[in-house]
């Protein structure tokens, strides 16, 4: 047993085989966690997906599964209802087992959606010995119905990054293009409208034939157009508009009919917009640019022109100049010199870059990282197939050198951009397609540029393992973390504008933990459940690489002892001393029987660094958060402090008494009290002075039609009176007679010779 | 108004929602030119919604009402050519001639047909209708019923004097029992109709108010309430004639009580002022259809204020809203495969016609994609 012990460690030191106790981790071996997952086509998940053409851009992306519980769910009291389930999930697993059949990193894991479920249908009907034939047909037919769905279904291979990102894309474009030309196509048809409403009223416009064609053939015969013509063309004076403006117009017109970024009309042809290279995108953007400047200012324009809002230079009207208005014209000479800035770029198509991580070197990094810097809408997709390449990560297991990491190439090119702040970052494996669609849709619709890093799980070097485990390894093992970092989320103003809003990993398996854990079950020699705890690290996930199997050593389980502990565990100590443990990791063989492998010492440093990789993704995601963790120890620290002093907590409750011993508040009751006195005071100070309840005024003309320089309309067009002086006490008493609305109060007279007082003065007493 | 807005930090200039994928899709409506091109503002004075000097008699109630929405349009700010009065025929009906906006002075009785025309064709425009009592419940009482069940959204009038004014003194439907006019020497016979219960009983009905022309502040209140709700606001508003039936209304003229207000908070608020006069008041649900007849019913009373009101009334020009842009293409084609329906084709046999009506087939789908 020593003997044992000191060759395991003898081989996590170094890696090389003493003794025959060790067996090499040859092919069949996979990681114990996996053994749920030795046929994918028999389970239920995410994949395939259907990436839809028709409805809504939110039903973009769709799982086959979701399709199909959706249409059973929709079917609910049907009679057939579970015949057609049952037809539906066979179908299902059809299709995934067809699709699956042709292998991980093919290209044809992928076709119609119509076609394969049709196809499928048919061959389940000819394998089908015990059901009516006729049923399934039936079943199939409707449950297409009810999937009201369209486009291709896929698997995970290493085309499906690229094939989904295009498909979003050009669903956002879709949907862009659709804004744009049903703007611009009503510009347009109303910029016609009055070229052609100018020609209506012009001269040309009214002439014989015209007047002749409009009328149509029955009543040729019957008028004189010449007659008719010369009366309209003498009558109505053409409508002229100036020569500047037609030309304005015409330019428009020009300009919106003849652009390429989203063409109105068949004639003109689009522009490409998906490039291969990041520099390419960029100098096709510089190339368009005066255009996109001309479109965008093209479409202002022609807004402020349809409106009749379009001001001329030389042109402003006294009133408009006292508002200080300024001329369109001047505004958009120098429109576009400092470029467009995003809500003008939202208009127009983005541009679209898909890249495979292998094949960048240090130019064409710097052209992704120049091109996501410059703030353009450019989507740049970075397709990593092997996380372990040995170019990159065995050189440095094998070798003195220590630089680089997991994933290198893509992944410094995600940490410098998150570090710009203005780029939508995310990063994930492909199994995470169908979860992140949301997060995938805001990336390609935000208005700036953005970076997705992905990790296909088509490495080719893993075995017989389907690329959609891979992938999900990728992510439970921390090798290729979930992360999302959006800056569209600076501009809403609910969710705030700080890192722990924009910065999201919650997506990661076990966020709050360094290695994400799962119970697993099995039995012992004599046939008793047992179950265990296992962590999936990295090791677990670079044990399925045939690249790196001399880095493991089977343990026979007859020499399994104490000194053999979890990679987990191993990680918790740091010392340089030499150990009385070994990691081991727990694997299954072909036949699903449990083994142990120990892990050499590189794989178990690679594995402690990809652990604090993760810990500092953590922190920026505010998972233990260590400032957070100190500032709360604090805090706590200083109330048990308060707590433990009586003083303190005398002080602390001296402010509440004093507030309850102030004073209540006036209440409202008493305000309005107040005031309605203090209006009342005012209405009865009038005096002998005549006046006029304005607010009550009718505005029927009466008392302005008595005398108009006397009694005067306020800017609501209420009466009030202007001047008592320019009027006769007789007048005001009249006026107060003809008010329908008595609100005319004529007061005393202010002149005392005026005649025929005695009888005004009667006359004004019930209006006093 | 002001509008000046220089610079766009809203999710809405970009066109794009910045907070995940909304309910309409990812993206709503683009105005570009919020960002940059309001560059003055637009201020409206009660000027300049006026036109000519009014040809009504001194002291007519319609005077109140066009002063009421004079002030209503200043204060929402419409711009004039964004908005259109549409009137019959009748004293009342001469409102559009006096308001510096769009206007119709239709046929007899056929306001609402042409408003609920210009309604469909520009929902851009602010629509209001100008009735009398003769235009809208006489003889336009058949496009009453249906512009109520219609809901489209409009501001609606009714400028109720109980007598036909222009044509000198005929009795009217609304005409109260036992009234002398030209028509009715001896006095009217039958007893009147009245429009708020007729209102009321059509299905659709979405917002029904009364309110007379002698309190200003209720009456703006009153077109303000109408003029944001939502559907076919019809508000009748029982108005003076100085000219024919100058002592017609005096006893409810002077005299407070004799006037109902209607208070809730889903309907009008009665400030103190008004309240130290006009101490009768009911709180009154507007949602409340069956307690809204009741109060309808009553005369005396004048119940003023908003008697129903209910905003999920389907409104007829949504349901029929039209997003296809209008070209001259689709119009023409649309109008070629209706005609071509009832074209006698010169050649008659067979083959030619079953030539046609694939070329009509053809002209009607493209008229319909």
């Amino acid at each position: 047993m020593e003997v044992k012990a000191q060759d395991q460690i003898a081989f996590y030191l170094t890696s090389a085989h003493i003794g025959s106790a060790l067996r090499t981790l040859d092919r069949g071996y996979r990681p114990a966690l996996f053994a749920r997952y030795g046929d994918l086509t028999s389970l239920r998940y995410d994949f395939p997906l259907v990436l839809n053409t028709v409805g809504s851009p939110e039903r973009a992306v769709l799982s086959l599964s979701g399709l199909v519980d959706d249409a059973v769910n929709a079917l609910q009291e049907d009679i057939n209802r579970d015949r057609i389930a049952r037809h539906g999930y066979e179908l299902e697993r059809q299709l995934r087992r067809e699709l699956a059949s042709v292998g991980s990193g093919t290209p044809a894991s992928h076709g119609d959606f119509a076609t394969l479920w049709n196809a499928a249908a048919s061959r389940l009907t000819i394998e089908d010995k015990t059901d009516d034939r006729s049923s399934i047909e039936d079943s199939a037919k409707r449950l297409w119905k009810l999937f009201q769905a369209s486009g291709e279904l896929v698997d995970v291979d290493f085309a499906l990054p690229a094939r989904i990102a295009r498909h979003v894309w050009s669903v956002v474009q879709a949907n862009k293009r659709w804004i744009f030309r049903n703007q611009a196509e009503r510009l347009l048809l109303k910029l016609h409208s009055i070229l052609e409403a100018e020609i209506a009223n012009s001269e040309v416009g009214r002439s014989p034939e015209r007047l002749k064609a409009s009328v149509g053939t029955s009543f040729a015969n019957v008028f004189d157009f010449d007659i008719m013509s010369n009366v309209l063309v003498r009558a109505k004076p053409a409508v002229r508009i100036s020569d500047d403006r037609r030309n304005r117009i015409q330019h428009l017109i020009d300009v919106l009919e003849h652009q390429r970024f989203f063409p109105i009309g068949s004639n003109a042809k689009t522009y490409e917009f998906i490039f291969y290279r990041a520099a390419d995108a960029v100098k096709a953007y510089k190339e368009r640019h005066r255009e996109a400047v001309e479109l965008v200012k093209a479409l202002m324009v022609a807004k402020l022109e349809v409106s009749g809002e379009y001001r001329e230079s030389g042109k402003v009207d006294d009133k408009s100049s006292a508002n200080g208005t300024l001329e369109h014209t001047a505004i958009f000479e120098d429109f576009g010199v400092d470029g467009l800035d995003a809500g003008q770029l939202a208009l127009l198509p983005d541009y679209l870059v898909c890249k495979y991580s292998s094949e960048l070197d240090a130019e064409e990094t710097m052209q992704i990282v120049d091109a996501l810097s410059t703030g353009l809408p450019i989507k740049i997709l970075l397709q990593t197939d092997d996380l372990l390449e040995p170019s990159v990560a065995q050189a440095r297991l094998a070798g003195p050198e220590r630089h680089g990491g997991l994933a290198s190439r893509s992944r410094h090119i995600t940490e410098s951009t998150i570090g710009q702040t203005d780029v939508f970052v995310l990063q994930s494996s492909i199994s995470q397609a169908f979860r992140l669609r949301d997060d995938l849709f805001r990336g390609m619709a935000y208005h700036g540029p953005a970076f997705f890093s992905v990790f296909s799980g088509a490495t080719g070097h893993t075995k017989d393992l389907p690329a959609y485990l891979v992938a999900a390894a990728a992510v439970e093992s921390r090798a290729f973390p979930t992360l999302v970092y959006d800056p569209s989320l600076f501009a809403d103003d609910q969710a705030g504008d700080d890192w722990a809003t924009r910065f999201i990993v919650d997506k990661n398996p076990d966020v709050a933990y360094p290695w994400p854990t799962h119970s697993f079950e099995y039995e012992n020699e004599s046939h008793e459940a047992q179950s265990k705890k296992l962590a999936f690290t990295l090791a677990d996930f670079i044990a399925m690489d045939d690249r790196f199997k001399e880095h493991f050593a089977i343990v026979p389980n007859a020499d399994l002892n104490d000194a053999m502990i979890s990679v987990s565990d191993s990680l918790k100590s740091n010392s340089r001393e030499l150990p009385t443990a070994v990691p081991s990791i727990a694997l299954i063989d072909v036949e699903g029987c449990l083994h142990h492998a120990i892990v050499d010492r590189r794989i178990l440093e690679e594995t402690r660094r990809s652990q604090n990789m993760w810990r500092s993704l953590q922190e920026l995601g505010g998972i233990h958060n260590s400032h957070a963790e100190r500032l709360v120890e604090q805090v706590k620290a200083e109330l048990a402090k308060v707590a433990a002093s009586p003083t303190m907590l005398a002080a602390t409750a001296q402010p509440v008494t004093d507030k309850a011993a102030m004073p209540a508040p006036v209440s409202g009751s008493d305000a309005v009290v107040i005031t309605e006195s203090s209006v009342a005071s005012v209405e009865e100070s009038h005096g002998d002075d005549p006046y006029i309840e304005t607010a009550r005024c009718t505005t029927c003309n009466e008392c302005t039609q008595v005398n108009s320089k006397m009694f005067a309309y306020n800017a609501e067009k209420q009466a009030y009176i202007a001047d008592p002086d320019a009027g006769t006490y007789r007048q005001l008493v009249e006026a107060a007679e003809g008010c329908q609305v008595s609100i005319i109060h004529p007061g005393k007279p202010r002149n005392p010779k005026e005649s025929g007082l005695d009888d005004l003065l009667e006359r004004a007493v019930q209006f006093n | 108004m002001n509008t000046t807005r220089m610079n766009g930090t809203g999710t809405g200039i970009y066109g794009i929602r910045t907070n995940g994928i909304g309910t309409n899709g990812m993206t709503e409506p683009i105005n570009i030119n919020d960002c940059l091109l309001q560059l003055y503002e637009e201020h409206y004075e009660l000027e300049d919604y006026q036109k000519g000097v009014p040809r009504w008699c001194t002291g007519c109630g319609d005077n109140a009402i066009l002063t009421a929405v004079q002030r209503l349009c200043r204060d929402e700010a419409l711009p004039p050519e964004k908005t259109v009065f549409v009137s019959g025929i009748g004293c009342s009906s001469r409102l559009p001639h006096y308001m510096n906006t769009y206007g119709v002075h239709s046929l007899h009785g056929r306001a609402l047909p042409i408003a609920e025309g210009i309604r469909l064709a520009r929902p851009d425009l602010k629509v209001f209708v100008n009735m009398g009592d003769g235009d809208c419940c006489s003889i336009g009482a058949a496009h009453w019923i249906h512009a109520i069940r219609y809901n489209m959204n409009m501001t609606v009038m009714l400028h109720d004097n109980n007598i036909y004014g222009l044509t000198k003194k005929q009795a009217s439907p609304t005409s109260p029992i036992g009234l002398k006019t030209n028509t009715t020497p001896r006095g009217s016979y039958l007893e009147a109709l009245n429009p708020l219960t007729v209102t009321l009983g059509v299905s659709n009905v979405s917002f029904v108010a009364q309110v007379v022309d002698w309190i200003p502040k209720l009456l703006y209140q009153t077109l303000s309430a109408a003029y944001h709700h939502k559907g076919f606001a019809f508000v009748r508003v029982i108005q003076r004639c100085p000219e024919w039936l100058p002592t017609h209304l005096d006893e409810y003229l002077h005299d407070p009580q004799r006037i109902l207000l209607l208070q809730h908070e889903n309907g009008l608020t009665i400030d103190a002022e008004l309240s130290k006069r006009y101490t009768k008041i009911e709180e009154h649900d507007p949602s409340d259809l069956n307690r809204a007849r009741e109060v309808a019913s009553g005369a005396d009373p004048i119940p003023v204020g908003i008697l129903y009101r209910n905003d999920s009334v389907p409104r007829y020009e949504e349901t029929r809203s039209d997003t296809r842009l209008r070209t001259a293409s689709l119009v023409k084609n649309g109008l070629e495969a209706e005609f071509d329906k009832f074209t006698i084709w010169p050649e008659v046999d067979d083959r030619s016609s079953t030539g046609h009506a694939r070329q009509n087939a053809q002209r009607e789908s493209e008229y319909g994609s």
